[in-house]
């Protein structure tokens, strides 16, 4: 198939994704002109070698235990009969929306000596014990739990295009469940499973929070902490090598893509009925307290701290009805009217971006998938902005937009921002619709064009009833990372188009810590009534990924 | 898909155009004595103090409209680094933490000098002798302790008893240029011996990135003690975290949060009175009631602090940190892994 709609599609398509993925190295590259010399020895000090070990080892490890984390949830909410899964599930997204440097925090206390949990049974640590999280360890359990939720998303989604027929097949030629599992549905989910690992991957080597809080006390260096450290250092001479190390990162994700297209080689399914094929029996108690029990170290645990941290005067203060108090919410709610132009501000450019990238990467996606050579390319290419770090993404912008263009200048303008969101999330947008395009037969869509459907009517009859969970998972990734990202915001915001994570950021610096606990707070409340919105507007169908 | 993908397009551009303003007209150049017009501030100011600080240059030049851009110190040099590249710097004046920062934008050649300033009532390593920046307050670095401590500090070298040991935080001046400046002055300061910090750090001291790590790593009792700006110290034990802080003894090393003007401002004459505001009496009074000492002598202090004859700085020679900040932060790196 390649009619003048295909044409067109990629002729429009590409060209935006391969902007969005190489307009800030380019420039960051025209900028930054370090001496050759100069490349050859940052490549050959010690501290560079240690920090992409140290990088490639936390990556790596942290990205096998959100696959595992995410995987295990995806599997008992997506194919048995788990009690409350649609709760489970929309409890386990919420890992993803509390910015990581709050929730990194939120941890410390919570495994400190004077934590409120472990104090009160005996087994906090001494004050002045070297605590547990600092270092590699903590980086890859915290990381590994921060990203779980990306490899959730991508493989409920895949999880729904797998036709109840076939295991019913399966099950009739006499295999049980545990043979269905490793013969049929592994091997059928490998490029899925693939695509979570390189996701989980790219999000933990670009991860700055974590380690910034985990790693520098724990003297455990990884890239990112290394071009803050040069970045912080603001010589013009810097710029050459933070991009030289920007790149090496952008690198390490373009290789993790090509590893994922390498192993995956995509399985056509024909459309069915959504399958649930295994009932856990004795087993449904037994593995619903378990999903309660991680929820509730994973998630209730921190949140529980940060709620008492907001609502207690002064940080340090054990939360009590002597020292309980709403001055944090007020002073961030009522007293402080950049907080609401922020909340609007952040639920506007997380939509926009979410709808406009998933929109994009699967007109895209579907072309790649058709053999596409260059909308494969453009797809890989706009991975690189994920991996970079915010700062170097936020300078590179500055580069490209700080003079106006055509008579209008972004700069200081939300636009801005959205470009900026644009170019950061592809990698997020993609990657649960072309798990789930790898599934689409071919053949149904060449009959149909064979029957002169042109390419709007295929995609809307066919590709599109078949992606709406893909779809939707690459939406709500995309708004939850877009809601309370930081690191390129706080070079971009300006005055009347703050964002939340900023406000957070800001808060945080300025040892205002309860309070940006309490902005937290109404930012987890203000996400979980936005999806319940979402739920509501499409109540009825399963499309999102707690809809099962 | 066709019609789908143009009319996406059509959306694209209409968003980013709305939402773009047109590009700010090139200023109010017109020489005049009276400040006027629109004036672009960068800091490193929290939030709250910034909007205060803009609030009352406003009430004294109500003529002047102020657009602030506030963010980490490294933030706002990375920024300010990055439209110098692209050619068209924004901001007429600065007002950020470190004189550090400001000695490389003037070595740089970015700052304009301002020889009106009338500096008679500043010690003279407040402020740039070629008067380029001005030094706006004093934040200290002190010792910030738990109430659960095993002791009250009194000085530096207390921090190395043995019961201090492991329960040291300090922020890194791999991250900080005001922690850089601390190394410095500590470096420098001979009674204290050239290697406190890489004592400490044998000691089982540990850094992070920023001063706002230390104070919640003290007041949530991970840490017993830490190396602290005073101003945050006061401020979580005036709402009643369990802190305390001390002056030591020895002295301290301080910021000074100097105000600078660009040499690409676009409206000078009230980026001058913004310099004139912050360090005249009234300007100096306003930093006192945001809860910092003065760079001013002849004003007293806020409450919680002790009386300025009390507070003695260690010598901190700007230039010299400056030219040895790459020796600083590798014995740093050394004694504290990163």
């Amino acid at each position: 198939m390649n009619g003048p709609g295909e044409r067109a599609a990629t002729a429009l398509t590409a060209p935006f994704l391969l902007f969005l993925g190489l307009a800030v190295p380019a420039a960051l590259l025209a900028a930054g002109t370090g001496s050759p010399g100069s490349w050859h020895d940052l490549l050959a000090s010690p501290a560079t070698l240690r920090a992409i070990r140290h990088t490639l080892i936390a990556g790596g490890a942290s990205a096998l235990l959100a696959t595992l984390l995410g995987g295990a949830f995806a599997l008992l909410a997506g194919l048995t009969d788990l009690p409350r899964r649609g709760a489970l599930s929309f409890l386990f997204l919420l890992l993803m929306i509390i910015p990581a440097q709050i929730s990194v925090i939120a941890w410390i206390a919570l495994t400190g000596p004077a934590s409120p949990v472990l104090a009160p049974i005996g087994l906090a640590p001494r004050p002045g014990a070297p605590l547990p999280l600092y270092g590699p360890g903590g980086i890859i359990f915290l990381m590994g739990v921060e990203h779980a939720p990306i490899v959730f998303l991508i493989l409920t989604a895949f999880l729904r295009a797998i036709p109840a027929e076939l295991l019913e097949a399966a099950a009739a030629a006499g295999a049980g469940p545990w043979r269905s599992l490793w013969r049929i549905l592994a091997p059928l989910s490998l490029p899925a499973l693939l695509a979570a690992l390189s996701g989980a991957f790219a999000a933990a080597i670009g991860n700055f929070a974590t380690p910034a809080l985990l790693g520098i006390p724990g003297r455990y260096l990884m890239l990112t902490t290394l071009i803050f450290q040069l970045l912080s250092g603001f010589g013009p001479d810097e710029l050459g090598t933070v991009t030289l190390l920007s790149l090496l990162l952008g690198l390490l994700s373009l290789a993790a893509v090509a590893a994922e297209r390498l192993l995956a080689t995509p399985t056509a399914l024909a459309p069915g009925r959504p399958a649930r094929p295994f009932t856990l029996g004795a087993w449904r108690f037994p593995a619903e307290t378990l999903c309660w029990l991680t929820l509730a170290i994973l998630l209730f645990l921190p949140l529980a701290a940060l709620l008492a941290t907001a609502a207690t005067r002064a940080y340090g203060q054990h939360f009590g009805f002597a020292t309980a108090s709403l001055a944090h919410f007020s002073a961030v709610l009522i007293s402080e009217p950049a907080t609401r132009r922020a909340f609007l501000n952040s639920t506007l450019l997380a939509a926009v971006t979410a709808v406009l990238l998933v929109l994009l990467s699967a007109a895209a996606a579907h072309r790649a998938e058709a053999g596409s050579r260059i909308a494969k390319l453009s797809l890989a290419v706009a991975e690189i902005p994920y991996v970079l770090p915010g700062t170097a993404l936020g300078i590179g912008c500055i580069l490209l937009f700080l003079r106006p263009i055509l008579g209008f200048s972004l700069y200081d303008t939300l636009a801005i921002l959205l470009v900026a969101y644009l170019m950061r999330f592809t990698a997020l947008a993609r990657r649960p619709v072309q798990a789930l395009l790898k599934t689409l037969d071919p053949a149904i869509e060449e009959s149909a064009a064979s029957l002169g459907a042109p390419l709007h009517t295929r995609l809307a009859r066919i590709a599109l009833p078949a992606l709406a969970p893909g779809l939707a998972a690459g939406a709500l990734l995309v708004f939850l990372a877009a809601f309370s990202e930081l690191t390129v915001s706080a070079l971009l915001w300006s005055q009347g188009n703050e964002t939340v994570g900023v406000m957070i950021f800001n808060l945080e610096q300025a040892g205002e810590f309860s309070a940006a606990a309490a902005l937290s707070i109404l930012a987890v409340a203000v996400t979980l009534l936005l999806l319940a919105a979402a739920a509501l507007a499409s109540r009825g169908r399963t499309i999102l990924p707690w809809q099962v | 898909m066709k019609r789908a993908l143009s009319a996406l397009s059509l959306v694209l551009l209409a968003l980013l155009c709305t939402a773009a303003a047109p590009a700010p007209d090139a200023a109010s150049d017109t020489p005049s004595d009276m400040p006027s017009g629109h004036l672009v501030l960068y800091t490193s100011q929290p939030d709250r103090i910034a909007a205060g600080t803009v609030a009352a240059f406003r009430a004294a030049d109500p003529a002047v409209t102020v657009t602030v851009f506030r963010s980490g110190t490294t933030q706002v040099m990375n920024k300010l680094a990055a439209e110098f590249l692209a050619g068209h710097p924004q901001p007429d004046v600065l007002l950020i933490a470190d004189a550090m920062s400001m000695q490389r934008l003037k070595e740089q050649g970015r700052l304009a000098p301002d020889p009106g300033v009338d500096l008679s009532a500043f010690p003279p390593a407040l402020y740039d002798p070629d008067r380029t920046w001005f030094g706006t307050k004093l934040i200290t670095t002190g010792i910030v302790y738990n109430t659960k401590a095993p002791f009250i500090p009194r000085s530096w070298s207390d921090l190395l008893r043995p019961a201090a040991k492991g329960e040291v935080v300090l922020p890194s001046p791999l991250y900080s240029g005001a922690a850089l400046i601390s190394a410095g002055a500590f470096a420098r300061y001979a009674p204290l011996g050239p290697d406190y910090l890489s004592r400490l750090a044998d000691a089982g001291a540990v850094s992070v990135a920023g001063n706002g790590g230390v104070l919640t790593q003290v007041a949530g009792g991970e840490k017993m003690f830490g190396l602290l700006v005073d101003f945050m110290a006061l401020n979580a034990k005036k709402e009643g975290s369990p802190v305390g802080f001390v002056f030591p003894a020895e002295g301290v090393p301080a910021v000074t949060e100097p105000v600078a003007m660009l040499k690409t401002a676009k409206n000078p004459v009230a980026a001058r009175a913004f310099i004139a505001f912050l360090l005249s009496v009234r300007g100096q009074e306003l930093a006192v009631s945001q809860g910092f000492l003065p760079a001013r002598s002849g004003i007293a202090p806020p409450p919680g602090f002790p009386p300025m004859s009390e507070i003695h700085l260690l010598p901190m020679d700007i230039p010299w940190i400056l030219a040895h900040s790459r020796a600083l932060e590798e014995n740093f790196s050394n004694a504290f892994g990163g």
